[in-house]
């Protein structure tokens, strides 16, 4: 029985793919993104999240806690009297989270759409995401991903998929392993896969000021991409300054490493050379 | 929007220049003190009023305007004295302010005719009537006669001074209408215009515009055909038009700013199953997305082939961030009033009024929102009375649809005997008046009530939450239950966060807790299945609130699904404030589970999505399929808004900023800065749960 764990479940995902979709974000990743909005994402178990806004300092929580460091255990939970306190993360079998998805499945294939999956890095759980995605016969499935894996694995998983949305952060290996944690190699790997085959795909660029936002890194990428058959468009996210606005509540800090206040810069003429649709989201 | 549009747009909406023309207020019962005095019947009252304010109105025109009239008497006088008053309001139900409202009028009554030949044919009635002996009858055709001499002398006034300012257009438009039927596009809006100002000089609020894009259409298709205007230049005429909306309405009457009841429905079925949504109605919705003004106030009639295109252009509306269109579905809303009686034509020509309730046009005189039935309340006095005494839930909910039953009784006892002041000038525009020289105050062919139902959430997660810990878990004991919201859960924290976080609740596709709201829809319809009102009509249920949510929740103690006392309601048909919901596809599914054709009074289910969600054309497309969605699975009326919390917030901060922030605010839209404190932070609350 494939166990996975997911942080959340997102009705009506407008970006995440075509048609209405419903999103499921699987908890964990191999990035180490210092401009992460979903930090509740990075590590794979479940974690305590409380919006400390709002909290009134009561001591109800205090009060069950029985733990010296925090184990998620989850009984300060139910007594906090303004529900600021959640745990992300929630352990289930494939079978349960495919039953889920597909109990309205008809819902969204109406509609033209179907489940998007993503994280954290779904790649990072893929024997899970590969038993839910064979247990979704008829539904529209598509990921939403870093493609941070071996490629054999991603094109296992991507056989079972319908579309693919994966991002390419910074083309250059370095800068990338200095922002992202990671060797960009099984990334740019990945996306060839792609750029070969026939399945329609998006790529996605997270515009961070003053990181990956030159026209060197847009130039090489558009280069990389050029006439790839079925890649749909290139995506900009441009930076969003609320980034950081979870940090709090799962217990860290937020400290990117580039100037959030930076301006940014896009170029979708770049793309447009290359004969690249591009959209800035 | 061309530059002479933004420019009038700048000076009427933002700028608010034509208040310089506004004549002082007045002494709103210097009218009423020599009516009084005089013993005068109190048709002769509203047709004299209604003489003075048009006889002192003064003729003013703005440069370049091809529509003119605006108003510059500020105060329309009452008619009758306080003390007065005070006596009707001892034997009669007086519906809000006492005037004839919220009805929808049959404008092609008068803009079909002109004038001129409806006084004529006003005479011949009023000379039959002489000869029968029908004294009263003819002096009502008298008084009608001359109401039509002072519109007829104040649109006569207004030509000179056009012809005296050199603005051929209005000069050569009035010379037509309104004292003969309009020949023109132009003409009939310049009309209409004029209907729709003498209505308003008369008192009569929440004036509805109807299916404007039905009456007009002959007109402008007309004028295309001749050449005289291309799609654009419609559009242009159709703006500064729909700008007329916008000039007097500070001095409309409303609870808030903003509630004026101008509501237009655009497309629609028709008998033969076609439907009639044509270039007009596209030109309207074109019109109000530039615009960006809480006038007219767009409804859109859908059915199951309206095209996503229609959807698009909807939600890209929405986007703008005006609370509409709202919309509402043929499927179910056309079956529902065929089953209350309604005849197949009036069913397929059904408008809203000035918010939501279903009315059918120039044959109706219903009140649909007459008063309104606390579901909350049903719930929280059969805990009160009988929670302990029941073995089971369903003895229980026995409990609640007697209540429901027993508000019904109270209800449908209380609004006995309604008196509306005459409006001898509507009654023009309504089916059978003319004929009979009767008054639409008296009736009409359809007489019917509305109530609207309140906090339907609320009571199904207090039901919800009661079935569950009480009597299946039997976790939480009855007395401990009343106990706890008596003191309003002060000391019983634990048991109030089981109830308000962990209980089921409706808007998350939840047949345990979505079951039971259909129990209630149901019961509130067959509570008053069968009823007949002193007026020979029926009462009608409903999923709408109004004001209400705002006042049922006021004295309402702590309920069972974990609310405080005094904590506010869900507006209309939505899920209480405080239910994290899943998001609105759950929402729309659970929301969509009653059979809603027996809610027929109306009432949208309200969504507030994140204006994030509009950013691209693909995501606008996304939301026009989740308002799809609620259609096809058998909603009745739908409304979303598209918000951000943010932006309201700063908007308290600094209202000096944010002039043109339009918000919903139950039935309508208005300008967030000029709503009462209560009502933003009310708005701000429901954003917080923004999907």
């Amino acid at each position: 029985m494939q166990i996975g764990v997911i942080f959340d479940c997102k009705e009506f995902a407008v970006f995440d793919g075509p048609g209405m979709r419903q999103t499921i974000f699987l908890k964990g990743c191999p990035l180490r993104c210092s401009w992460c909005h979903n930090p509740e994402g990075l590590c794979r178990q479940p974690q305590l999240m409380v919006s400390r806004a709002s909290c009134t300092d009561c001591g109800r929580c205090r009060q069950v806690c029985t733990h010296e460091t925090c184990i998620a255990c989850g009984a300060c939970v139910p007594v906090c009297p303004l529900h600021l306190r959640k745990i992300a993360g929630e352990t289930v079998t494939a079978e349960e989270l495919a039953e889920r998805i597909r109990k309205n499945g008809d819902y969204y294939a109406r509609y033209g759409g179907g489940v998007t999956f993503s994280g954290g890095e779904p790649l990072m759980q893929a024997d899970f995401l590969l038993a839910v995605l064979q247990r979704l016969p008829g539904i529209h499935r598509a990921i939403e991903t870093s493609g941070y894996c071996e490629p054999a694995v991603f094109e296992t998983i991507a056989s079972e998929l319908d579309f693919v949305i994966m991002d390419i952060k910074l083309f250059d290996a370095e800068q990338h392993k200095r922002y992202t944690g990671v060797d960009n190699e099984r990334i740019l790997r990945n996306v060839k896969l792609l750029c070969g085959g026939e399945k329609p795909f998006v790529i996605r660029i997270p515009v961070i000021p003053g990181v990956n936002d030159t026209e060197e890194n847009y130039r090489k990428t558009a280069a990389f991409l050029s006439g790839a058959k079925a890649l749909l468009r290139v995506e900009f996210l441009p930076y969003h300054k609320t980034a950081g606005a979870k940090y709090g509540m799962a217990g860290m800090q937020y400290s990117p490493d580039f100037d959030p206040e930076g301006s940014i810069f896009i170029s979708q003429k770049i793309f447009e050379e290359y004969g690249i649709r591009s959209e800035v989201l | 929007m061309r530059e002479r549009i933004r420019k009038m747009r700048d000076f009427f909406v933002t700028q608010k220049g034509q208040r310089a023309y506004w004549k002082p207020p007045e002494d709103e019962y210097r009218l009423a003190r020599e009516y009084a005095a005089a013993q005068l019947p109190a048709t002769d009252r509203s047709a004299q009023r209604l003489k003075d304010v048009l006889d002192r109105e003064e003729p003013v025109l703005f440069p370049g305007e091809r529509i003119a009239f605006t108003r510059t008497v500020q105060t329309v006088p009452e008619i009758f004295t306080k003390e007065e008053l005070e006596e009707l309001k001892k034997s009669h139900w007086i519906h809000e302010k006492g005037d004839v409202c919220n009805i929808s009028v049959d404008y092609a009554r008068l803009l079909n005719v002109g004038l001129i030949p409806k006084r004529n044919e006003l005479t011949a009635r009023m000379q039959a009537w002489e000869k029968e002996g029908k004294r009263e009858k003819a002096h009502y055709c008298e008084l009608q006669i001359s109401i039509l001499d002072s519109v007829l002398a104040l649109a006569e006034r207004y030509r000179k001074k056009a012809v005296q300012e050199g603005n051929e257009t209005v000069a050569r438009t009035l010379a037509r209408v309104p004292a003969y039927a309009p020949e023109s596009f132009l003409e009939a809006l310049q009309m209409f215009r004029i209907l729709h100002f003498v209505m308003w000089c008369g008192r009569n609020y929440h004036n509805t515009v109807g299916r404007f894009d039905q009456y007009m259409y002959p007109w402008l298709m007309r004028d295309m055909e001749k050449g005289l205007y291309d799609e654009e230049s419609a559009l242009e005429l159709i703006e500064e038009f729909f700008l007329s909306f916008n000039r007097d309405s500070d001095l409309y009457p409303g609870m808030q700013q903003g509630d004026n009841g101008q509501s237009m429905v655009l497309g629609g079925l028709n008998e033969d199953g076609s439907d009639s949504y044509n270039l007009l109605s596209e030109l309207c919705l074109r019109a109000s997305l530039e615009l960006r003004l809480i006038d007219p106030k767009i409804n859109l009639r859908v059915h199951k082939d309206t095209p996503m295109e229609t959807y698009v252009l909807g939600s890209t509306l929405t986007k703008q961030g005006l609370g509409f269109p709202q919309y509402s579905n043929d499927d179910v809303v056309i079956p529902g009033l065929l089953e209350l009686g309604y005849e197949k034509k009036d069913a397929y020509n059904y408008v809203v009024a000035a918010c939501w309730e279903f009315i059918i046009p120039g044959t109706a005189m219903d009140i649909p929102n007459i008063e309104a039935l606390s579901f909350t309340r049903a719930v929280s006095e059969a805990v009160e009375d009988a929670l302990s005494a029941c073995a089971d839930f369903e003895a229980f909910y026995g409990q609640v649809k007697r209540n429901i039953v027993g508000q019904a009784d109270e209800l449908c006892e209380r609004v006995k005997n309604v008196y509306l002041f005459p409006a001898p000038f509507v009654s023009l525009m309504m089916e059978g008046c003319t004929e009979n020289a009767a008054d639409i105050s008296e009736g009409c062919h359809y007489n019917n009530y509305g109530f609207h139902g309140t906090g339907i959430a609320t009571a199904a997660d207090s039901l919800a939450a009661i079935k569950k810990y009480v009597f299946e878990e039997k976790k939480v004991d009855a007395e401990e239950l009343k106990r706890a919201l008596a003191r309003d859960f002060e000391g019983d924290e634990a048991l109030c966060n089981l109830l308000r976080w962990e209980a089921p609740k409706m808007g998350n596709d939840d047949d345990y807790v979505d079951g039971i709201a259909c129990r209630l829809v149901a019961d509130f319809a067959d509570a008053l299945q069968g009823r007949k009102n002193d007026r020979g009509g029926i009462f009608r249920a409903g999923t709408g609130s109004a004001m209400y949510y705002v006042w049922h929740a006021k004295d309402m103690p702590a309920t069972p699904d974990g609310r405080h006392k005094g904590e506010g309601l869900g507006c209309n048909y939505s899920p209480s404030l405080f239910s994290r919901c899943n998001g609105p596809v759950s929402i729309v599914q659970s929301f969509s589970k009653p059979d809603l054709r027996r809610a027929i009074n109306g009432g949208p289910l309200t969504l507030e999505l994140h204006d994030t969600v509009f950013r691209t054309p693909e995501s606008v497309e996304k939301v026009a399929m989740l308002v799809k969605s609620f259609m096809d699975l058998g909603g009745h009326q739908l409304q979303l808004n598209a918000v951000n919390r943010d932006t309201m917030l700063e908007a308290q901060k600094h209202p000096e900023n944010y002039r043109n922030l339009i918000v919903r605010v139950w039935g309508w839209s208005g300008y967030f800065v000029e709503l009462d404190k209560e009502y933003q932070d009310h708005i701000i609350r429901r954003m917080e749960l923004a999907v």
